[in-house]
């Protein structure tokens, strides 16, 4: 597992979207994001980062205290220690008060044309 | 006063030291709160009343401002709020520009290389997978016939616009040789334009529900009886057509021998007891959780 150094989020919410703050976990710590702007309305698309400047074990998102959360996608750039940024975009998910998504991925394997 | 007590209980000594302190200092009222009002009716001097040495004081201790048990800040008592960790699809975008004619292929060897995805710009199967783990399990399919006529192929798994090739030799390490035969094979049938593979597959497919309840019956019955020897457990998350999707918990998740599990058990008895069951990934995060590398 490489060492993170900091990511950024890109979430694009549906319907509903969610009044409260973004917060994430990095190895069961739960944090708020930094440099945050946009909205988590539904339609809208909210950014935000950390500098973590350790080793992710796990990093998710959390879901909203109350109610649902529908996000259509959320695109996550990391920057590792000992390789190339990278980024992963996420496909739907529905989060509510009892569950968080994962959104940490290893760094790509190599792939070649053939 | 006949106290009972246990010296073994805490609680019950907690609560004894203000029974005994009142004991000994019986005047203490119950309204001297502050310190201040405590110090005041204590001294002599500022009393209307005189009292005697022995109903001279200490500042009184309320009852009540003795923290119980249930008051205290036990770190305990709030346990960290657990929530399900689930997994979003990832999407893979961008990978092939979408004018293209020809058949592009991309290549991606596993971590310990004994397994390579080839993503290709058409449908192989759309909405199904299919394992074929010998080479009579490929008759009436030209993909997966021409790619077991290649040396070292062990087995090939077809899902939507992927295939992914076994290999017997597990310890090498370059794919590119055998990577560039199956890219060949691949382009080849492709633009033969004939079905990839045998249409009684689909036709034959059982529904979701069959492989469902199969499924569940294999992990009732064989998994989870195995690896409960090992305090883990493995669920069925989901079913597409044929490809199912589980999660391995308890000991099984972060265990250094999971991989082995999986694929040498947990496959093996789902092929087995299920034989129309397609594709076949874990969705567990092998390192969330409180509790990994149990």
């Amino acid at each position: 597992m490489p060492k993170l150094m900091n990511f950024k989020l890109q979430i694009e919410t549906g319907e509903p979207g969610m009044a409260g703050p973004v917060l994430f976990t990095i190895n069961n710590h739960k944090l708020p994001l930094e440099n945050i702007q946009g909205t988590t309305d539904p339609g809208g698309v909210f950014e935000g980062g950390f500098d973590v400047n350790s080793f992710a074990h796990s990093l998710t998102l959390v879901g909203p205290e109350k109610g649902q959360w529908h996000i259509r996608k959320i695109k996550v750039d990391y920057e590792c220690g000992d390789s190339a940024p990278y980024t992963v975009t996420f496909g739907e998910v529905t989060l509510d008060e009892t569950t968080e998504v994962n959104i940490w991925k290893d760094p790509p394997l190599p792939t070649f044309d053939v | 006063m006949k106290i009972r007590f246990n010296l073994f209980d805490e609680e019950c000594v907690l609560n004894l030291i203000p029974k005994v302190f009142k004991k000994i200092f019986p005047r203490i009222r119950e309204d001297e709160g502050s310190a201040e009002t405590a110090g005041k009716s204590a001294d002599p001097e500022h009393s209307d009343k005189k009292l005697s040495p022995a109903e001279i004081s200490p500042p009184a201790v309320k009852e009540e401002s003795m923290p119980s048990r249930d008051e205290d800040e036990n770190p305990f008592s709030n346990p960290p709020e657990l929530r399900r960790v689930i997994q979003a699809p990832v999407l893979i975008e961008n990978l092939f520009p979408p004018e293209s004619t020809e058949v592009l292929i991309k290549a991606q060897p596993s971590t310990n290389h004994d397994q390579c995805l080839f993503r290709i710009n058409r449908p192989v199967l759309p909405g199904y997978s299919w394992w074929f783990g010998k080479f009579e399990d490929a008759q009436g399919s030209p993909l997966a016939e021409r790619l077991f006529s290649i040396d070292g192929v062990e087995a090939v798994l077809v899902h939507e616009d992927t295939v992914t090739i076994t290999r017997l030799e597990k310890t090498g390490l370059d794919w590119k040789p055998l990577a560039g035969e199956v890219g060949t094979a691949v382009r080849e049938v492709m633009q033969q334009g004939t079905p990839l593979i045998a249409e009684k597959i689909i036709r034959e497919m059982p529904s979701e529900d069959e492989i469902r309840s199969g499924i569940q019956r294999a992990i009732d019955t064989e998994v989870n009886p195995g690896v409960a020897g090992h305090g883990g457990n493995v669920t069925l998350n989901s079913i597409k057509g044929d490809t199912i999707t589980i999660q391995m918990g308890g000991g099984c998740q972060g265990c250094s021998a999971a991989d082995v599990t999986l694929k040498q058990g947990i496959h093996r008895t789902f092929r087995e007891q299920v034989p129309f069951v397609g594709a076949i990934y874990d969705e567990t995060d092998h390192a969330a959780g409180l509790n990994p590398y149990f």
